[in-house]
């Protein structure tokens, strides 16, 4: 019964899927995509002679429900980490073919038997300087309304970030973060939370920024890199920064697979990495892309702040996602 | 014209032509009937069998803050709605034919604009540093930026926006058809305008109020993207709480509970529309 019920919804979401020498894969839109489909998706048709079909936004309802309906139109699905390791634990992806996609230079951080990772960033304290006078320094700033006033942003969806930013603002050690204190976080948050403006997307984090409607903010430090190069007056600072990673999945019942997993080993490979994070400004996580990527935009990367970066933890968000969502949003609609 | 035929149809036999409403009717049937008892089963059947999905949906104080927090933004966009639309609805009652219907062709224009670019154009508007504020603190009117966006303010103002059609043109029919001479007789009677427009005109505007007011509240109800864009999270509305539900939770159970109560309070409230001004009527009128 439910499949039925589950067919006839995913049905009515999906459009045909890919069939043949082509395949398709899904991401966030955006600047993000473009250079997904540049740097990997052009490259790899030409190649291979498969024929990549661009889709998106990354949608994990849908994802849900084609594979719940076995009817599933996407071969390749850009995710988040935490995502990725409560899906593959809920049935709903691929094992990776890792005898297909070459393991030996993939940063361990970022793939697991049932992804493989598709880029790290890090999310960044970044400032309209016209806003803001002074140099924000670290989280607990964004916290000081009376030494930095105005509006914040923040990312609006239940996701690895902002809670681990309150946590470390109120003085928590970077290491002693898990398990986290969500009492603790939302009694931080408490005290600005008149000032958050919250933002749902890259782009809508760069337009607050940019424009000065709000003056603080924490962004993935991509969207900072092109602010940057757009020639924004941006300010930005790394102290704490908070790393996370997108990975690669195949959706469980992909009807390319074979195509789909071919596509990995060329989006992971060192040449598919350093062009993307070129193109980008986010890392890669092959670990022999950075020889083929020109010094000034190593420098810019996240690897080049190692010092006091931290590791969001994937599996422990991965383990209390659903309990943590149900907090956050209960919090925010308050 | 269509639901008069088919009403009178069902007694007098099918009426010639109405083979032409079969293909229609496939495609309600196929598109709006299907999805929707998909939904109400998959309310019922996921994860189990049961109604764990309302128990939790009502047990749930998120939820039901939302649920009343939806009906309080619908209630006050319906209410500024009416205010704002009753003027412009009379003016378009008593103006000459010609220049009615170019007014009528301004106000049915913004209709055709997409609903997102719209909504865009008030966010530059509105904003910290849009338009609005700039201005008024380039006049030294303001010191600090009046918050107009991320509020129920914006939400309200980006709404009313897209509602006023929706109840201008009911309203325009009804004003229509009130017969100008009985304001003058009020007049002649000794009526202040106010006491004319009290006791004349609004109790015979009351059922194109009404029709309007029951669409602009029923579609507020299920709006999406305005209150997205428009408006902060505490005014969170329950179409926007329906897709976390389901995009970050993949609770797609309890996603659906929440859309079939939505969607049963809204055929209930449409049953009272169809009660108070007629099926006809409402037709009519629009």
């Amino acid at each position: 019964m439910r499949l039925i019920l589950a067919g006839v919804l995913a049905g009515l979401l999906s459009a045909t899927a890919a069939k043949g020498d082509e395949m398709v894969f899904t991401s966030w839109g955006g600047t993000t995509q473009e250079a997904q489909t540049k740097s990997w998706a052009e490259p790899f048709a030409a190649s291979s002679g498969i024929k990549v079909l661009q889709d998106g936004p990354t949608d994990y309802g849908k994802l849900k429900a084609m594979v719940d309906a076995k009817n599933v139109t996407w071969d390749v699905v850009d995710v988040e980490m935490d995502f990725a390791i409560k899906a593959a634990k809920d049935g709903l992806l691929e094992p990776i073919d890792f005898a297909a996609v070459p393991k030996a230079d993939l940063d361990p951080r970022f793939s697991n038997e049932h992804a493989v990772g598709s880029f790290y960033y890090s999310f960044v304290l970044a400032w309209n300087k016209g806003a803001v006078s002074g140099e924000p320094t670290s989280w607990a700033d964004m916290f000081d309304t009376k030494k930095y006033p105005g509006k914040r942003t923040f990312y609006k969806w239940s996701a690895p970030g902002v809670i681990e930013i309150a946590l470390l603002a109120d003085g928590v050690p970077a290491d002693k973060l898990y398990p986290l204190d969500l009492e603790r976080a939302f009694k931080k948050l408490d005290t600005i939370k008149s000032e958050i403006v919250w933002w749902g997307g890259g782009a809508e984090s760069q337009q607050l920024i940019a424009s000065g409607e709000a003056a603080f903010g924490q962004l993935w430090n991509g969207r900072v890199f092109a602010l940057e190069k757009d020639g924004a007056d941006v300010g930005v600072s790394w102290n704490q920064n908070l790393t996370a990673a997108d990975v690669l999945v195949v959706p469980k019942g992909a009807k390319n697979k074979d195509s789909a997993m071919k596509f990995l080993a060329a989006a992971t490979s060192p040449t598919g990495q350093a062009k993307f994070a070129e193109a980008s400004g986010y890392a890669p996580i092959n670990t022999k892309a950075k020889a083929e990527m020109p010094a000034d935009v190593v420098k810019g990367l996240p690897d080049a702040h190692v010092d006091g970066q931290i590791n969001l933890d994937m599996n422990y968000w991965a383990e209390h996602r659903d309990e943590i969502a149900t907090r956050w949003y209960a919090w925010q609609t308050k | 014209m269509q639901a008069h035929s088919l009403s009178r149809g069902s007694v007098a036999g099918l009426p010639a032509g109405s083979g032409g409403a079969l293909p229609a009717l496939v495609l309600v049937g196929l598109f709006f009937v299907v999805p929707v008892v998909a939904l109400l089963l998959r309310s019922v059947t996921d994860p189990e069998p049961g109604l764990q999905n309302y128990a939790a949906l009502f047990g749930s104080g998120t939820y039901v803050r939302v649920f009343l927090n939806t009906f309080l933004v619908a209630a006050v966009v319906t209410v500024v709605t009416i205010l704002v639309a009753f003027p412009v609805a009379w003016m378009l009652a008593i103006m000459p034919p010609a220049l009615g219907s170019i007014v009528f062709g301004i106000i049915i224009l913004s209709m055709w604009t997409n609903l997102l670019t719209r909504t865009y154009a008030w966010m530059v508007l509105l904003q910290r540093t849009g338009v609005i504020n700039r201005a008024l603190m380039g006049l030294g009117v303001i010191d600090e930026p009046l918050p107009l966006i991320n509020n129920l303010t914006g939400v309200t103002i980006g709404m009313v926006y897209i509602m006023l059609p929706f109840m201008i043109l009911p309203l325009v029919g009804t004003l229509r058809a009130i017969d100008p001479m009985t304001l003058r007789a009020a007049a002649l009677c000794g009526a202040s305008p106010l006491q004319a427009f009290r006791r004349i005109l609004l109790p015979l505007s009351l059922p194109g109020i009404a029709a309007g007011g029951l669409m602009v509240f029923v579609m507020s109800l299920g709006y999406f993207v305005t209150p997205a864009l428009l408006g902060g999270t505490s005014n969170t509305m329950l179409a926007e709480m329906i897709a976390q539900t389901v995009q970050s939770l993949l609770n797609w159970g309890l996603g659906s509970a929440a859309a079939f109560v939505l969607l049963a309070v809204t055929m209930v409230l449409y049953a009272i529309q169809l009660r108070m001004v007629g099926a006809r009527r409402l037709a009519g009128g629009l």
